[in-house]
């Protein structure tokens, strides 16, 4: 049945997934949302992009607020073509027909703009009026089915724009193909977006809220990862054959290398080495089996100039083309567009290693904590699926068993391989050694491996009988 | 006195140049629409008709083209008020006295209309500065 139905594309990112491959022709839909959370914005932005497909747009505003105004805010966004308001798509006011005669005189000159305009998209902005404006929800209940009667027959699509909070049970949910909530709430101290298909009638939407933002091109939805990507794009076929994780005693003890398309926890205290260990992994990047670099902590020249302590040369690796580098500082991130990110960099650039430094750039930007194991599951798998060896840094007060069970217990068991890192104490000297935890479907060697980068002349070893400024405390 | 029909779909412009146009002596009749302000037009025979584009029943343009193919009401200047189909506008120059992008200033508009009721001698009386 659902192969006859005819989907509008809206190109507005990642609204169509989320209802299950777009808007329906000839369906009618209520977006709702309160004022200032974006549906003006993303009715205009999938009006204008049906324009240039070739739709006419008939847009009836029954608010008190001047098109000027409307005209002037969105101006500033890329989708906005002036030249298309007035032919492709028109705007009218019917805020004083349905004031002083009513919904059924609504119902009248919306018939005949209709025919008149050759619509085949309807936008009604202002529906809350269209229901104060009578004492009977019977009236908003014919007037809805009286216009999506027609504009069905017509095969006009309908967009009924509302600020209202619409219960499940009101006489427009029950009438209307799919009900869109937009949500802007206050969670700590941030404002987010998010966005939810509360109805779909007909055909299968991405359950669950999905983050979305306002940017000047409009508005971005971000399905959640793990709705998307509840199973992998792609078999994973488990190969096994070995990448090399660039640390010559570690592979040795490993049976040659990480496997490869496997996901390896790098877990350690600040200043165990785990950054070392990412850049000297990604030191043996090639411009034919490049790496990426996705960070939350040093931008990039800070990066190179780490890297450049232990004799890894980023800036040649960049410029060879066998390295890109990504950063994004942990501030306010959209913990879905950086899933999208890193996987829409790691498939244009055919990533084959890939450091992700650290986790807790992901862990911080998931409002909602619950997620974060269904998140990074979603991640790993779908990495592991495209053909990705990746190492993730996960910092831990101490690499001791109860440190690393404070992190979430599901969280380790998502990785295939977990390297431990600590500072240790040999001869004098303190050094960054690396316990292997586990390496899938492997025996390893339980011994600790210094952290020896080749070339590198510092090599993350510190010589403890060289003075210090804190002179021999450190000794005590 | 001079005779103005305001035509615009949006209320809040139509109440807004009512009270306004009054205020400076005008006789201002309004209609929301093309179709019903030819019908006032042919009954209140304004010196001058300022209206929108997008309207319902009947835009701007077609009002403007109506009033020019009725012999007894082609006289009358048509302004043009748009915010987005001023350059469109601009095009079929012959059917308007004078094309406004909204929002303009206000006073911009009594010059314009002081200048067009001037020419057939029906300016308001009072005729103080904007």
């Amino acid at each position: 049945m659902n192969q006859t139905l005819t989907r509008l594309t809206s190109h507005v990112p990642g609204l169509d997934t989320i209802l299950g491959g777009g808007l329906i022709a000839g369906s009618s839909y209520i977006i709702q949302g309160r004022p200032g959370a974006g549906k003006t914005i993303l009715a205009n932005q999938i009006a204008f992009e049906q324009a240039r497909q070739g739709a006419k747009i008939l847009y009836i505003t029954l608010l008190a607020e001047s098109h000027d105004r409307l005209f002037q805010s969105l101006s500033t966004l890329d989708f906005y073509e002036a030249e298309r308001v007035g032919k492709d798509i028109t705007y009218l006011s019917l805020f004083r027909t349905l004031r002083l005669e009513g919904l059924s005189a609504l119902v009248d000159v919306l018939r005949a703009e209709l025919a008149r305009q050759g619509t085949s998209m309807l936008i009604l902005d202002g529906l809350l009026n269209a229901r104060e404006s009578t004492h009977s929800t019977l009236d908003v209940k014919n007037f809805v089915a009286e216009l999506q009667g027609h504009a069905a027959f017509s095969g006009c699509t309908v967009l009924f724009l509302t600020s209202a909070r619409i219960d499940d049970s009101s006489p427009e949910h029950t009438m209307v193909d799919g009900v869109l909530q937009l949500d802007e709430e206050l969670l700590g101290s941030r404002t987010v977006r998010r966005m939810r298909v509360a109805k779909s009638r007909g055909s299968a939407s991405l359950g669950g809220l999905h983050h979305y933002a306002i940017h000047d091109g409009g508005i971005v939805v971000y399905p959640r990862l793990e709705a998307l990507f509840a199973r992998p794009s792609k078999a994973d076929h488990a190969p096994d054959n070995r990448v090399l994780s660039g640390v010559h005693d570690l592979d040795a003890r490993i049976g040659g290398g990480l496997p490869a398309s496997s996901a390896t926890a790098v877990v350690g205290p600040g200043g165990s080495g785990k950054t070392s260990f990412g850049l000297n992994f990604l030191r043996l990047a090639t411009p034919e089996k490049p790496a990426l670099h996705f960070g939350f902590y040093e931008t990039p020249a800070r990066l190179a100039s780490k890297a450049r302590a232990l004799d890894v040369d980023l800036d040649a690796l960049v410029a060879s083309g066998a390295l890109s580098l990504i950063w994004n500082p942990l501030t306010e991130n959209i913990v879905d567009a950086l899933a999208y990110q890193l996987l829409d960099a790691v498939q244009a650039r055919r990533v084959d290693r890939l450091v992700i430094d650290g986790l807790a750039g992901f862990a911080r930007a998931t409002v909602d904590e619950h997620r974060l194991i269904e998140f990074l599951a979603a991640l790993t798998n779908q990495l592991r699926a495209i053909d990705v060896t990746t190492v993730c840094t996960w910092e831990t007060r101490e690499l001791s068993a109860p440190a690393l069970n404070a992190a979430p217990p599901e969280a380790l068991s998502l990785f295939d391989n977990v390297i431990g890192m600590q500072l240790d104490e040999a001869d004098g000297m303190i050094y960054q050694g690396m316990k292997v935890i586990k390496v899938r479907d492997s025996a390893f060697t339980p011994a600790v491996t210094k952290l020896i980068i080749p070339n590198s002349t510092a090599g993350g070893v510190v010589d403890l009988s060289l003075p210090t400024a804190s002179g021999d405390a450190n000794r005590s | 006195m001079a005779t103005i029909v305001v035509v615009d779909d949006e209320s809040l412009i139509t109440d807004f140049l009512s009270f306004f146009l009054k205020a400076e002596g005008y006789i201002v009749h309004v209609a929301r629409d093309g179709r019903s302000a030819l019908e006032l037009i042919r009954e209140v025979r304004p010196d001058v008709v300022v209206t929108d584009f997008m309207m319902p029943a009947m835009s701007g343009f077609e009002l403007a083209q109506a009033l020019r193919a009725t012999p007894q009401l082609a006289h009358i200047p048509v302004v043009l008020a748009s915010a987005a189909q001023g350059a469109t506008a601009k095009l079929r120059a012959e059917l308007f006295a004078a094309v406004l992008d909204k929002p303009y200033a206000p006073a911009r508009l009594l010059a314009l209309l002081r200048e067009l009721t001037q020419a057939s001698g029906t300016a308001p009386d009072d005729t103080h500065e904007p």
